[in-house]
């Protein structure tokens, strides 16, 4: 585990439990983590293994029963302004009955910045995430793959340093799912915001980070960290074919099917 | 599922009905004036009636009256529903004129109705029956409309005779919203007998308001209200737990 | 429900269904006349051509339009009043389990009580007047409203309460863009409800407590035998009734044409 003293995000003995006494059921046990700044770390781990309790815990929507959660120096305690999130079922965490801009500008609105500016942020936004000119339709006219662009657009019009994403091409097909994934490559680069991505599919994770977090177990804990180092540029095709993909990703298998 | 509660979920249930009734009690305790009387001489005057035979003689008249409309209004409604629900022409013609019939505000009725045919139960039966039977018949017509086309094929595929497909296919299909509609029909039913006999009557709950609140025998007037709104609710109570035994399969299926 | 039927295949199929609706009405209408002719109906029964003739004179009558403007400027009143206080009440029980639990049972009484049976008390405090015709409208059409809104509330998506919460919205905020947006199908279904139990309860209130209006001028007609301006009445009421609950659905359909699309 990086032990960073420069981690923007860090976790520290987070540990999770759902009752008490004879009934209680541990989720995640003593799970450290460390995000530096720019950095893309995705988390993977087999379904069920206690990924969206980590995310909650994360966002602030949980409150871990032992372990703390600190942004560079200040202990994460709920929902904190330098956290975003992109919510894995984007179709109900888009409001239907706000226009695409309206959803994208409604973080800036809470934050109490004016009509107009707001507007104006939430375009730009859009127009980042290839949705140039929609702002004016509803979520439910577009397809999925282009609400979770709305989705997107929302978080970071919220301008948080930290992009939480949970599973956010879960429920896309492939081809947009590829589309989505270069998206996000592109925002990392181009926007230098830090991204956790929490997914089970160990091809995206590989495919989208800098660093792999391997989480597995009952309860969960990390079992395994790699560096990808395939740089700011990658393709679907030659980096899924570079031998270090395959290797990383045997290491990964390997990992789960020992657990 | 009502039973099953905890014992504080009871208590957090019941307090505040208990609290509302021991307000009322101490707040008018030293009321003087005439149209608040002290809710103990409200009681006085209801447990007295109770157990002289005023008030259950009123009671019966009046629910036999509630009764008799809507069993009148449920044979009718769902018989008209199913024939309406499963012939698409016949629901195309009729269904404006039924909408239009629902529209008509029920109690509009009573001065008519009452009005002509006087003061007897049968009138009162009448207009109940008259202003309950809509909601069944636009629910029973909508329950019919939706049975699951699949379901239907199976009736088909077996040869199913048509009585028998009515009685044991449509009709058990369409009953969660048959049920519904009673549900509506059941507060509009109270309300239009309260108002038929605050209207014209010689007997009844409605009467009792009536004749009690003319003399400016105030706490009678309110222990008739208070027994009239106690009846309306113990039938809502009534209804659900009918509706819950004979529909189990509905509510168990998790189709709701 | 409502709405009349669907729209399948354009206009043709329209014109013809209203073709059939209007073939019906006629021979209903007809049956109607023909029983009245050989005496099947009591005689408070007028026939059709009669109650038309008297519709048609109600139509001229300046006593007429009084009548609904009073009926109906009561029951808005009302309904508004229930409409406001409704809302804003369901709003804060639903959104704290507590206090829903805790008010089911009272909320439930308020509910199953028709209201008209204090009818003879709140004339004998208020008078028989507007004001406790608005009274009772409103605390009658006050329960649909606040058990729909609690209703609404209470079925808010955890997606989007959970968006709410990361994304830190005020509450104020979140009540208005939020919460009443969310439960609005709900509420409109309560307002709707309630805009007919508005207009029965004040046609109820003018026949039994002769405050003006369209039940006073029906009791009238009663009293002096005119079935057919009875009648007459009748059917505007039933009319105005069907405009009111019309109107609603239509405005409900437009405003809420995000719920109505996602559900499709």
């Amino acid at each position: 585990m990086t032990q960073d003293d420069e981690a923007l995000l860090r976790v520290t003995g987070l540990t999770m439990t759902y009752g008490t006494g004879e009934k209680a059921n541990r989720i995640i046990a003593g799970l450290d983590l460390a995000v530096r700044a720019g950095e893309f770390v995705s988390i993977v781990g087999p379904s069920g293994v206690g990924k969206t309790t980590l995310l909650r815990c994360l966002s602030g929507l949980l409150t871990p029963t032992a372990g703390e959660i600190r942004i560079v120096d200040e202990l994460v305690t709920g929902p904190h302004p330098d956290i975003a999130v992109v919510f894995q079922d984007y179709s109900r965490s888009l409001m239907p009955w706000m226009t695409t801009l309206d959803n994208v500008a409604f973080p800036l609105q809470g934050r109490g910045v004016g009509r107009t500016e707001r507007a104006a942020a939430a375009a730009t936004y859009l127009e980042a995430v290839g949705l140039k000119g929609q702002g004016a339709k509803y979520p439910w006219e577009m397809s999925g793959g282009m609400q979770q662009r709305v989705a997107i657009a929302r978080a970071l019009a919220y301008q948080a340093r930290i992009l939480l994403m949970d599973e956010p091409f879960a429920s896309v097909d492939a081809q947009t799912r590829f589309d989505l994934e270069d998206l996000v490559i592109d925002l990392h680069a181009n926007l230098g915001v830090t991204i956790l991505l929490v997914t089970h599919d160990i091809d995206e994770a590989l495919y989208l980070a800098d660093r792999v977090v391997v989480i597995a177990e009952k309860p969960a804990t990390v079992v395994d960290v790699i560096e990808t180092g395939f740089g700011a540029q990658r393709d679907q095709v030659a980096t899924k074919a570079d031998p270090r993909f395959s290797e990383a990703r045997a290491r990964i298998l390997n990992r789960l099917r020992v657990q | 599922m009502m039973l099953r509660l905890p014992a504080a979920r009871w208590i957090v249930l019941l307090a505040p009905p208990a609290l509302v009734l021991v307000l009322w009690w101490f707040l008018s305790a030293a009321s003087t004036s005439v149209f608040f009387p002290p809710l103990s001489k409200v009681l006085d005057a209801l447990v007295r009636d109770l157990m002289n035979g005023v008030l259950p003689a009123a009671a019966l008249f009046s629910l036999g009256n509630l009764f008799a409309g809507l069993v009148i209004a449920t044979a009718v409604g769902i018989g008209f529903g199913l024939l309406i629900g499963e012939t698409e022409r016949l629901r195309l013609s009729l269904e404006p004129l039924i909408h239009f019939a629902r529209s008509i505000p029920q109690v509009a009725l009573v001065p008519l109705v009452v009005g002509a045919f006087g003061l007897g139960a049968g009138p009162k039966i009448a207009t109940i029956a008259l202003a309950a039977v809509w909601p069944i018949l636009l629910n029973t017509i909508d329950g019919v409309r939706g049975v699951d086309p699949s379901i239907r094929r199976v009736s088909r595929a077996y040869r199913i005779p048509a009585l028998l497909h009515f009685r044991r296919v449509v009709l058990p299909a369409a009953m969660p919203q048959i049920a519904a509609g009673i549900r509506v029909a059941l507060p509009i039913g109270v309300t239009v007998m309260v108002v038929s006999e605050l209207f014209a009557a010689n007997q009844g709950l409605g009467y009792y308001i009536l004749h009690s609140a003319s003399k400016f025998m105030l706490p009678e007037t309110w222990a008739g209200a208070l027994l009239v709104g106690l009846i309306g609710y113990a039938l809502a109570l009534l209804f659900i737990v009918v509706e819950r035994r004979a529909l189990g399969w509905y509510f168990r299926s998790g189709a709701k | 429900m409502g709405g009349g039927a669907p729209v399948v295949s354009g206009l043709g199929k329209g014109l013809g269904i209203a073709l059939q609706a209007g073939i019906a009405a006629v021979l209903l209408l007809l049956a109607w006349q023909l029983a009245h002719g050989i005496g099947a109906f009591p005689a408070a029964v007028p026939s059709p051509i009669d109650v038309g003739r008297a519709a048609g004179d109600l139509l001229g009558s300046s006593r007429f339009w009084t009548a609904v403007g009073q009926t109906l400027s009561v029951a808005l009143i009302g309904w508004a009043i229930a409409a406001v206080i409704g809302v804003l009440l369901g709003m804060l029980i639903g959104t704290i389990p507590l206090l829903e639990h805790a008010s089911s049972v009272l909320v439930e009484f308020g509910r199953s009580f028709p209201m008209v049976a204090i009818l003879p008390i709140v004339i004998l405090i208020m008078g028989a007047n507007a004001r406790m015709e608005i009274f009772l409208v409103a605390l009658s059409c006050f329960w649909p409203v606040l058990v729909q809104t609690i209703y609404g509330v209470r079925r808010l998506d955890p997606a989007v309460v959970d968006t709410v919460q990361v994304f830190r919205i005020p509450t104020l905020l979140r009540v208005r863009r939020v919460l009443l947006p969310a439960a609005m199908p709900f509420i409109s279904t309560g307002l709707r409800v309630a805009s007919s139990i508005a207009i029965l309860v004040a046609i109820g209130i003018e026949i039994l407590s002769q405050t003006p209006g369209i039940g006073r001028q029906i009791t009238l007609a009663q009293e002096t035998a005119h079935w057919d301006v009875a009648f007459a009445y009748l059917f505007f009421a039933g009319l105005l009734g069907w405009a009111i609950a019309g109107g609603l659905s239509a405005a409900e359909s437009r405003a809420l044409r995000w719920n109505r699309r996602r559900e499709g």
